[in-house]
């Protein structure tokens, strides 16, 4: 199932070196350094590697492997795949899931936006539900990349509204305003990374390479829409519920100390399907498509519509609009 | 010397006193049972369930047909999702405190046929009905603006829609019916801004119908209970 | 053979002292101890045990650092006058000074560690080549950069001239007087970098102000030279090291008057929060008179103004700052008001309410504070060391064994100060 996407949107797999950096002497150093760094890290975890099960002993290597992999982008079509099937792996052997990752890239011409409708959105927060199953997001912090604000009319003012609201909605006197990583087109949180583990792809994504971050959470401090969180404990997902449909990109397994946010479901988009708060909008108050397709419904709203986008004057420039009927 | 002995002893017993705090701090970390206080119906669940797996391409639908002048964007046709009673058909239905039954309604209503009371005969709009015995049918559409029964149904026979000017429609070419009025909102959901996309971003488009999210007889969304609230302390609270 | 002696003498008078030495050393041991069980507690179960939160997302850790970076900048206010303006009164304090440096770079350091546990194993992902260490655009790879780079340079040019000395040379000008300068330059910069790494965040109103990096260094000049009086006047009461009473004048005259300047930008602050208020000062708001119910840090802020202001006023006043016993206290008390104006008080405002405007509070959980405890504990321990091999060093007493001649070597001349400085009255009779 998860591969039809592909017949849909062939994945441009040759680019697999974004960065175009040699790569064979720089992995053999990053073990070596890595070897030294982690060296009394590891061995306070490691029991004797003798006196491990086959498994455990396996668990340790692809750890270790894990451990001293590569950055994503420097990764040639090999490493990646390499990567995937260690990853899969180790979702087998960790916790018994059987999950397949896609390393599918951009489509070429394809730059997603984002329209939220205020005046569509009754607060019904079926876009939340939706993200936390369809991202395995950690089910015992309840992380939610998606915050819908209730606010009174007249004003939008983010320091009154509220996003706890418990009523029914939508509440007479009120509207709503969702938000969710904005996938900015200048986006504050990549430059303040200090190592690299997080950019901008092609189709305007803005990803994290979970197995590349350290969990300093500058990024954090940077985004001015609070769209980032952190995996302050391992993240915990019931069996039954994890989506094995993931992308190394998008929402595989977080490790604890980690940055995560929200991909635009990229495990999805890439394949053209709509990301999973679209799919589950009620009342479809949420328009997705490609900005650089002057005929998608996308652009229309953009032609069509007043809009105004979150805090403008910072220069971030959100891929993700607000419009009013 | 003894005082580097002294210094063990002290270190041992403060460590041991700063593991009883973290051990208090260890966080309670159980899972929280998903959906139970949520007012969500099974069926919106297994909906989202499989919509989170369905390929673009398997939804049923018909061609639409052109809605006055408004086209599509880039003029190009889409498609509007055909109606039918199997959850699987694309979205949660659910709406307000009603969920709409929705038969596969290219053919006549089915549900309570006129008929079945009026028998015999073809029911002709009166726009003036027994109240009780229409409790499934709460005119508030045409109460509230003005409108009449036959603005609609068609006059002479109340299981048939009909434009203005006579033609004939079925329910799921409603957008054409409802577009009479509602040009402003047919234009937006002819350009993707009103309503609600199916099936994908890529590819042919698909498009849900106005009766599909609003009851022509009580078209406002009515109110229910939302999706569990986050909660701003929580991830402090796991650990105190 | 040298270096050996040398490394192994360093050792003997690290370790040899008085009870009160051992005793000293000994509770700063346990702190660590304490706080390194801390430490492998959050690193195993993750930064859950902290009171930070998704909200919150900076705590103590970094507040630490904010605050530890302008201690470890200040060296410069002597080394500037002692190595380049050849001032005689901070020729004797300035390897105190760069101790101090280290000792605070040690804890930057560390808190930088402690604020991403994953930092200590995977450190190699910053080292350029294997690593992608992404310079010039990140703050914090500035950061970490500058804080390693002066780390090294004030271990260098302390341990050339203690070593000249110990071997009984004199040390070479031209030999690390081209450092100086550097240190310098370097001081400054890791200074405002890490105020960057704050005011370069649009994201957060509360640090995006241009006069943060001035504040910084204003607020270091502050801290750093009060920290630097409490020592020099330890060190004085305790053992023979000559301290002059004009350096430690001088030293409160600096403080003095960066102390007016920090409450001058600070009022300035103030009031361009205040005059005109709007949404972006929501968060000042929050942090001098809470928000509602939510006012955690307004006793704190609070206090430390209050300090800050008090400790100024007596500075000003010139018997007051005359007054060792005085002296002391003011300067204690800036200390403490500049680690929590700069500290608690600049960091964790700046993520409440969060840029949507949601209000989580923060408080250090037990975890938390034993490792900060912990770091503390280990950067007193590291400049209690440095000072311990220095001092002896300097007065001639530890010496090469290998070295023929065997008089003392005679760096430091005590010179009366009372002739010099007649209204300075010395701390202490010894
Ligand atoms: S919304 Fe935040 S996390 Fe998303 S791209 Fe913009 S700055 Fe980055
Ligand atoms: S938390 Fe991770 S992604 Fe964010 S800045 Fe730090 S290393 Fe980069």
């Amino acid at each position: 199932m998860s591969d039809d996407g592909n017949s849909v949107t062939p994945d441009g797999a040759e680019d697999g070196t974004v960065l175009q950096k040699p790569v064979d002497r720089r992995g053999a150093l990053g073990m070596l350094a890595a070897g030294v760094a982690a060296g009394a890290a590891a061995a306070s975890a490691c029991r004797p590697l003798n006196a491990a099960t086959p498994e455990e002993r396996e668990l340790r290597v692809l750890e270790w492997q894990e451990f001293t992999q590569k950055h994503y982008r420097r990764m040639t079509d090999a490493e990646r795949a390499e990567t995937i099937q260690r990853i899969e792996r180790l979702a087998k052997i960790r916790h018994d899931e059987d999950v397949t990752i896609a390393t599918t890239d951009a489509q070429p011409g394809v730059l997603f936006g984002y329209a939220f409708n205020i005046s569509k959105c009754k607060g019904y927060r079926n876009c939340i539900e939706a993200c936390i199953n369809e991202n395995n997001l950690d089910r015992a912090s309840d992380t939610q990349y998606i915050r819908i604000f209730e606010m009174e009319d007249g004003g939008i003012n983010l320091e009154e509204a509220d996003a706890t609201y418990q009523h029914e909605v939508p509440a007479e006197g009120h509207f709503y305003l969702g938000t969710q990583c904005f996938q900015c087109a200048n986006p504050p949180c990549v430059p303040v990374c200090p190592v690299g583990a997080t950019w901008q792809e092609p189709d305007g994504i803005v990803v994290i390479d979970y197995n590349w971050c350290v969990g300093c959470r500058a990024c954090m401090a940077a985004c001015p829409y609070w769209a980032r969180r952190f995996n302050w404990a391992q993240a915990e997902v019931p069996l039954n519920e994890v989506n094995p449909n993931q992308h190394y990109l998008g929402n595989r397994a977080r490790k604890k100390g980690v940055v995560e946010k929200c991909t635009f479901c990229i495990h999805r988009t890439r394949k053209g399907q709509l990301p999973a708060c679209v799919a589950a909008c009620p009342p479809g108050a949420r328009v997705f498509g490609n900005l650089l397709d002057p005929d998608s419904e996308i652009r229309w709203v953009l032609a069509n519509k007043h809009l105004f986008r979150l805090k403008e004057e910072l220069a971030t420039e959100p891929r993700y609009w607000y419009f009013s009927d | 010397m003894w005082t580097r002995l002294v210094n063990g002893v002290v270190c041992l017993a403060v460590v041991g006193i700063a593991s009883g705090c973290v051990d208090e701090q260890r966080p309670e970390r159980e899972t929280a049972a998903l959906a139970a206080d949520t007012g969500l119906t099974d069926i919106d669940l297994a909906v989202a369930a499989f919509n989170a797996q369905r390929q673009p391409g398997e939804l049923p639908t018909v061609q639409a047909a052109p809605v006055d002048r408004w086209a599509g964007p880039g003029a190009r046709p889409f498609e509007v999702a055909v109606r039918t009673s199997k959850q699987e058909a694309g979205h949660p239905r659910r709406f307000g405190s009603i969920t709409l039954e929705t038969a596969l309604r290219i053919r006549p209503v089915s549900q309570y046929p006129c008929t079945s009371c009026h028998f015999g005969r073809t029911v002709v709009m009166t726009d003036d009905r027994i109240d009780d015995a229409h409790q499934n049918i709460q005119p508030v559409h045409p109460e509230e603006t003005g409108a009449l029964c036959s603005t609609c149904h068609s006059a002479d026979n109340v299981e048939r829609l009909a434009l203005a000017q006579g033609e004939p429609v079925t329910l799921t070419e409603s957008y054409r019916l409802c577009a009479q009025c509602h040009f402003q909102q047919a234009e937006a959901w002819a350009g993707g801004a009103h309503g609600k996309r199916l099936d994908g971003w890529q590819g042919r488009r698909v498009v849900m119908g106005c009766g599909d999210c609003h009851d022509p007889h009580s078209p406002a969304i009515q109110q229910r209970i939302p999706f569990r609230a986050p909660e701003l302390e929580r991830a402090r609270t796991t650990h105190e | 053979m040298h270096l050996r002696a040398f490394l192994l003498s360093a050792l003997r008078s690290a370790t040899s002292g008085g009870r009160r030495y051992h005793l000293w050393m000994g509770g700063l041991t346990v702190i660590m101890l304490a706080g390194g069980y801390a430490y492998l507690e959050q690193a195993n179960h993750g930064l859950v045990v902290t009171g930070m939160n998704d909200h919150v997302s900076w705590g103590l850790y970094i507040s630490n650092l904010a605050f530890l970076v302008g201690l470890a900048a200040a060296a410069v206010i002597l080394v500037l006058p002692a190595y380049i303006l050849k001032d005689v009164d901070f020729s004797q304090a300035v390897l105190i000074a760069e101790g101090v440096a280290v000792s605070a770079l040690v804890m930057c350091l560390a808190f930088v560690m402690a604020n991403s546990p994953g930092w200590p194993w995977k450190w190699w992902r910053l080292a350029p080549g294997v690593g992608l260490l992404n310079w010039p655009d990140s703050m914090l790879a500035w950061d970490v950069i500058l804080l390693n780079g002066y780390l090294v340079l004030n271990l260098a040019i302390p341990f050339y001239i203690l070593y000249s000395h110990y071997v009984g040379r004199e040390p070479l000008k031209r030999k690390y007087v081209p450092f100086i300068y550097v240190s310098v330059f370097w001081a400054v910069s890791i200074h405002l970098v890490t105020a960057f790494l704050f005011s370069g965040l649009t994201a957060r109103p509360f640090w995006n102000s241009a006069l943060l990096g001035p504040r910084f260094l204003a607020s270091a000049f502050t801290a750093g030279p009060a920290f630097m009086i409490l020592l020099l006047g330890f060190i004085r009461s305790n053992s023979e090291y000559p301290i002059s009473d004009s350096a430690i004048s001088k030293l409160a005259t600096v403080t003095a008057v960066a102390a007016q300047v920090n409450l001058v930008m600070l009022l300035s602050e103030l009031i361009f929060e205040f005059f005109t208020p709007t949404h972006h000062n929501i968060s000042a708001r929050y942090l001098f008179f809470g928000l509602g119910e939510h006012d955690a840090l307004v006793p704190w802020i609070r206090t430390g103004i209050a300090l800050n202001v008090t400790a100024t006023i007596t500075l000003m006043i010139h018997p007051l700052r005359k007054n060792p016993r005085v002296l002391m206290w003011a300067c204690a008390a800036l200390f403490l008001g500049i680690w929590v104006e700069k500290g608690i008080g600049l960091v964790i405002p700046g993520f409440i309410p969060s840029p949507l405007g949601e209000i989580v509070e923060y408080a250090p959980t037990w975890v938390e504070l034993w490792v900060t405890a912990g770091i503390w504990a280990m950067g007193m321990f590291v400049l209690t060391v440095l000072v311990r091999v220095a001092l002896p060093i300097e007065l001639g007493v530890l010496r090469s064994p290998h070295l023929e001649d065997s008089q003392p070597y005679r760096v430091v001349r005590p010179r009366s100060t009372r002739t010099r400085y007649p209204d300075v009255r010395p701390v202490r009779k010894r």
